[in-house]
C-alpha cells in the first residue's frame, strides 16, 4: 500500500536531510498539467504525492447537457492524443444501451482509424519520452522530431479523411460520419510503409544504446502482483506479464476478424513497456494492412445523417463499453432515461487509473528516473481530469 | 614613439576578446543549423534572410534589453556576481592559446597547465549561481554540477597530458611544433593518440555539461538547472561563458591532437586551419550531443570513476613508458 | 556498468557493443543530415489543403438567385456544442431570412456539425484558417463578415447535403430525393 509514502509526505519537512520539491503543473516533462510533490533525500525520492485536476473541464456534466448527436465531437477531447478511441468508447456505450446496429463497413473503418490513431499516439509517446529523458536540446529532441515527422504523415491521412488533424468528430451513433475519399487507401498504404521503415531507424538509435538502456532497464519495475492489484491497463500491465487487452478480452467492432498478436513482456520495467509499445506499432500496422485489403462496401451508418440535435433517442437503460485506447482501457458508462441526452455519463479514463501506480514505483529512485517513469506510464491529462 | 607594453597588451587583449565573442555568437548559429539539419528541419532562417545570419545578433539584442529580475529571497551579492565569476575563467583560457606561431596573447611555458587550471574555475561561478538563486531546482543542479565537473576534470587533465608527455613541454606552441611532418598529428600517433583523443572528447563532453552528460541543465527535469532564475544580460553572460568554454576546449583539442595551425598552404593560412579544426571538433561534440539521451547522475559518476579515470591513468603511464623508450617527439 | 539488451561477454564485449550502438545512433543522425528538411516555409508557401479541410466558417449565397442562402431556421444554433451561433429569423413572403447571424469564432470547435445540419447548404467551412488577429472582437463574426469570408476564400468540399448523404445509408427514396434537389 502507499500508506508509507503518504505518511512520509504528511510528516512535512521530515528533518534536515529531506527536501520537498514541487514538480509543478508547469513543467516541461509533466506530460500535461500534473503536480507531483517529491520528497527528496539527496537525489533519492522517498515519497511522492500527486495532485491532479488542473485540466478538469466537466466532461461528465457536458455529457448530460449535450445530446447524443453533439457529444461525440466533444468526446475526442478526453484523450486528445488518441481522439479516435475516445470517441469510440462513448459511441459504443450508447450503441450498447440503445441496441443500435453498426454496418460492417463502419466497423472496419472504426478499426482502421483506431489502429492508425494508436500508431500516431505511440509516435507521440516515443518522441516525448525521449525528449524528457534526453533534454529539449539534446538527443531526445532528435528522436522527438523524427517521431513527429512520422506522426504528421498519419495526421495528414486523417486530415484528408475528416478535415481535422487532432480532434475529429469522426464517429456518430450508428456508424461513422465520413467515408473514405478517393485515393485514400493507396495513400494509407504508402504512409504505413514509410512508418514501418522509419521505425527500424528509431530502434537502431535506441535499442542497443547503452545510454538508453541504463536509463530504462530496472527502472520503475511493476511486479505482476502489483499490476493486478492496482488496476492499471494497457501497455503498463502488458509490460508486467499480464496478457490483458480489451481487443482480445471483449472484442468490439470487428476486431475478432483480424489476426494480430498482443505483445507481452515480463520484466515490468520501463524497457519492457517500451518493447511492448514498439511491438504494438508493428501489430497495428499489420491490422491496418488487413483492413485496407478487405474493406467491404456498404453504408457507413445505420442511422440517417445528422439533421437535428435531438435526432437520436435512446430507450431507457444503462450500459458500459470499453475500448483499448493507446494508454489502456478507456470505458464509458451511460445511463439513459429515454430522451435525447444521457441521464448520466461516466468516463473511465485509462490514464487516471494508470497514475495510481506512481506512489508505488517512484520511491527509491532518483529524480532523473521520475521523468523516465512518467514517460513510460504515458498519461494524458485530458483523460485523467476529464 | 614606442608604445608601452601595457598599452599594447591591453589593445591585443581587447581585440582578442571581441574576436572570441564574435566567433562564439556565430558558433551558436552554426550549432543550431547543424542540429536542425540532423532533425529534418531548417533552423534559423528569416532573421537575416536567408539562413539566419542575423539571428545571433537579434538574440544578443533581445537579451540586452530584457528586464533584470532578481528574485526576492535570493542572496543578491552571490546571485549578481555568479555570471561574472562564471564568465571570466571561460574567457581567460583564450589568452594562452596561440593562433599562429607568435600570434598568441600569452604563450606561457606552462600554457596547458594554466588552461586546465583556469577552466576548472568556472565551477565556482556555477555553484554561486545555483546557491544564490534560492531555488531548489537550481540548488539540485548546482550540486550535481560540482559532482560531475570535479569527477571529469581528472580524466580531462590526464587525457590532455598525453600530448604534453609526448612533446616534453607544456608550452602550446611547442606542442604544435612537435606535430610537424606528414603524419605528425598526435591523433595519428599509433594507439595512444587515438585513445587519448577519444578520452579527451568524452571528458570534454562531461566537463562542459553536454548531452549525454548534461544532467546539470537537464531541461526536462530541472528546467535549465542553475540558470533557471537568470534572465536578460546575466543569462547572456552565462550562455556566453558556456559556449566560450566549449569553443576553448575545442581549440585546445585541435591544438593538442589535430596539429593546431599546421596545414598545407602558406603560413598566413595557419589561423584559418586552426579555426577549421576547432570547429570540426566542436561539430563532432555537437553531433554526439544531438544523438543521445542523457544518463543519470550516478551513472555518469560511475563512468567517470570506474571507467574513464583508470583508463586515462593507464594511458598516461603507457605514454610515459613509450616516451622513456624514446618514442616522444620532445624538443 | 552498462547493461545491454543482449548479453555481452566481459569488458571487451561490452565495449564493442557500446561502440557499435554509438556508431549506429550517430549514423542515423548523420544520414538525416543529408535528407531534405520537411519544413514548409509557411507564409511564403502554403501547404496544400485537402478537400475536406475544416477551416473558418462562412455563409454563402444561392447560386441561381444570388440571394442569401440562409433561411434563419436556427438548426445550426441548436446543434452547436459550445453554442457559439446566434441567429434571429426574419420572416418574409416567399422564404425566410436571417435577420442577424453571429458566430463566435474564438470559441468555435470546428466540429462541422453546423455545416452538416444546414438544410440549404448556407453555412460552409473554408480552406483557410488564417484569421489571426490582435483584437478578439474581430473574431466575433457577424453576418456581413461571414458573407465576405464566403466570397474571399475557397470553400471546402463539405456542404450540408453532401455530408448527410455521405453518412446516411443509400436507399431508393433518398436517391430520388437527391436527384430532386440537384
Amino acid at each position: 500500500m502507499d500508506s508509507e509514502a503518504r505518511k512520509v509526505v504528511e510528516i512535512g519537512y521530515g528533518g534536515n536531510e529531506r527536501l520537498i520539491m514541487n514538480m509543478g503543473p508547469q513543467h516541461p516533462s509533466a506530460h500535461g498539467v500534473f503536480r507531483a510533490l517529491l520528497v527528496l533525500e539527496g537525489e533519492t525520492v522517498v515519497g511522492v504525492d500527486t495532485v491532479i485536476g488542473y485540466l478538469h473541464r466537466c466532461h461528465e456534466k457536458l455529457g448530460e447537457t449535450l445530446t447524443y448527436v453533439q457529444y461525440p465531437s466533444i468526446a475526442s477531447k478526453t484523450d486528445y492524443v488518441a481522439a479516435m478511441t475516445s470517441e469510440l468508447a462513448y459511441v459504443s456505450a450508447v450503441e450498447k444501451v440503445g441496441k443500435f446496429e453498426v454496418p460492417r463497413r463502419a466497423q472496419h473503418l472504426r478499426v482502421l482509424v483506431a489502429e492508425l490513431q494508436r500508431i500516431a499516439s505511440h509516435c507521440l509517446w516515443l518522441g516525448t519520452w525521449c525528449l524528457d529523458m534526453g533534454g529539449a536540446l539534446g538527443g531526445g529532441a532528435t528522436v522527438f522530431l523524427y517521431c513527429m515527422r512520422e506522426r504528421e504523415t498519419i495526421l495528414d491521412l486523417f486530415e484528408s479523411l475528416t478535415g481535422a488533424r487532432l480532434l475529429y468528430g469522426f464517429h456518430q451513433i450508428g456508424g461513422t460520419r465520413y467515408d473514405l475519399p478517393a485515393g485514400w487507401v493507396d495513400k494509407a498504404r504508402r504512409t504505413v510503409d514509410v512508418v514501418e521503415q522509419r521505425l527500424g531507424e528509431y530502434e537502431a538509435m535506441l535499442e542497443d544504446n547503452a545510454f538508453f538502456l541504463v536509463r530504462t532497464q530496472g527502472v520503475g519495475v511493476v511486479s505482476r502482483e502489483l499490476a493486478e492489484d492496482v488496476g492499471i491497463s494497457g501497455p503498463l500491465i502488458r509490460g508486467s506479464g499480464v496478457e490483458y487487452d480489451v481487443r482480445r478480452a471483449e472484442p468490439y467492432s470487428s476486431y475478432g476478424e483480424f489476426d494480430f498478436k498482443v505483445p507481452v513482456e515480463t520484466a515490468g520495467d520501463c524497457y519492457a513497456r517500451y518493447r511492448v509499445r514498439m511491438q504494438e506499432f508493428r501489430e497495428s500496422i499489420k491490422i491496418v494492412r488487413q483492413v485496407l485489403d478487405g474493406l467491404p462496401e456498404g453504408p457507413i451508418s445505420s442511422r440517417p445523417g445528422v439533421k437535428s440535435v435531438g435526432q437520436v433517442r435512446v430507450p431507457k437503460g444503462e450500459g458500459y463499453a470499453r475500448v483499448e485506447g493507446a494508454r489502456g482501457e478507456v470505458g464509458c458508462y451511460v445511463i439513459s432515461d429515454g430522451g435525447p441526452r444521457p441521464y448520466r455519463m461516466k468516463w473511465r479514463g485509462a490514464s487516471f487509473s494508470n497514475l495510481a501506480i506512481l506512489p508505488h514505483i517512484i520511491p527509491g529512485h532518483k529524480v532523473a528516473d521520475v521523468v523516465a517513469i512518467m514517460g513510460s506510464v504515458d498519461p494524458v491529462f485530458g483523460e485523467v481530469d476529464r | 614613439m614606442s608604445v608601452a607594453p601595457v598599452v599594447s597588451m591591453f589593445v591585443a587583449a581587447f581585440i582578442l576578446l571581441n574576436a572570441i565573442v564574435g566567433v562564439v555568437t556565430y558558433i551558436t548559429l552554426l550549432e543550431r543549423k547543424f542540429a536542425a539539419r540532423m532533425q529534418s528541419r531548417i533552423g534559423p532562417y528569416y532573421v537575416g534572410w536567408p539562413h539566419g545570419w542575423l539571428q545571433p545578433i537579434a538574440d544578443a539584442i533581445k537579451l540586452m534589453i530584457k528586464e533584470d529580475v532578481v528574485p526576492t529571497p535570493a542572496d543578491r551579492v552571490v546571485y549578481n556576481l555568479a555570471p561574472l565569476v562564471f564568465l571570466v575563467p571561460c574567457m581567460l583560457i583564450f589568452a594562452t592559446i596561440p593562433f599562429a606561431p607568435g600570434l598568441g596573447l600569452a604563450d606561457l611555458n606552462i600554457g596547458v597547465l594554466f588552461f586546465l587550471a583556469v577552466s576548472a574555475l568556472e565551477i565556482v561561478g556555477l555553484f554561486m549561481g545555483g546557491w544564490g538563486s534560492n531555488n531548489k531546482y537550481a540548488l539540485l543542479s548546482a550540486m550535481r554540477a560540482v559532482n560531475q565537473i570535479i569527477s571529469y576534470d581528472l580524466p580531462f587533465i590526464f587525457a590532455a597530458l598525453v600530448p604534453v608527455l609526448l612533446t616534453g613541454s607544456m608550452q602550446m606552441s611547442a606542442i604544435v611544433n612537435a606535430q610537424q611532418g606528414g603524419a605528425g598529428w598526435f591523433v595519428l600517433y599509433p594507439v595512444i593518440g587515438q585513445l587519448a583523443f577519444l578520452a579527451y572528447l568524452i571528458a570534454a563532453l562531461a566537463a562542459e555539461n553536454r548531452v549525454p552528460f548534461d544532467i546539470l541543465e537537464a531541461e526536462s527535469e530541472l528546467v535549465a538547472g542553475f540558470r533557471v532564475e537568470y534572465s536578460g544580460m546575466k543569462f547572456a553572460l552565462i550562455q556566453l561563458g558556456e559556449y566560450a568554454h566549449m569553443l576553448g576546449t575545442s581549440f585546445l583539442g585541435a591544438l593538442l591532437f589535430l596539429g593546431g595551425w599546421l596545414g598545407p598552404g602558406p603560413a598566413w593560412l595557419g589561423p584559418i586551419w586552426f579555426l577549421v579544426k576547432a570547429v570540426f571538433v566542436f561539430l563532432v561534440l555537437t553531433w554526439v550531443r544531438w544523438s543521445f539521451v542523457r544518463i543519470r547522475v550516478d551513472q555518469i559518476l560511475a563512468i567517470s570513476w570506474k571507467l574513464l579515470l583508470p583508463a586515462t591513468v593507464v594511458l598516461l603511464l603507457v605514454t610515459g613508458f613509450v616516451v622513456a623508450a624514446g618514442g616522444g617527439r620532445g624538443l | 556498468m552498462a547493461s545491454n539488451g543482449t548479453a555481452a561477454t566481459g569488458f571487451w564485449g561490452e565495449l564493442w557493443q557500446l561502440t557499435r550502438a554509438v556508431s549506429r545512433a550517430m549514423g542515423v543522425t548523420f544520414r538525416n543530415l543529408f535528407r531534405r528538411p520537411v519544413t514548409v516555409m509557411y507564409p511564403d508557401t502554403s501547404r496544400p489543403y485537402p478537400d475536406r479541410f475544416r477551416g473558418v466558417l462562412a455563409l454563402v449565397y444561392e447560386k441561381d438567385t444570388g440571394q442569401e442562402a440562409c433561411i434563419g431556421c436556427r438548426l445550426c444554433e441548436y446543434i452547436c456544442p459550445p453554442q457559439v451561433i446566434k441567429v434571429e429569423m426574419l420572416k418574409a413572403e416567399k422564404r425566410n431570412f436571417a435577420k442577424t447571424f453571429t458566430l463566435e469564432l474564438y470559441a468555435c470547435e470546428f466540429c462541422e456539425l453546423c455545416v452538416q445540419v444546414c438544410p440549404t447548404d448556407a453555412i460552409i467551412m473554408l480552406k483557410t484558417f488564417d484569421l489571426a488577429t490582435s483584437d478578439r472582437r474581430e473574431m466575433l463574426l457577424d453576418k456581413d463578415r461571414l458573407h465576405w469570408l464566403g466570397c474571399a476564400f475557397p470553400p471546402s468540399w463539405a456542404t450540408g447535403n453532401k455530408l448527410r448523404d455521405m453518412q446516411a445509408p443509400p436507399k431508393a427514396a433518398r436517391a430520388e430525393s437527391k436527384e430532386g434537389k440537384a
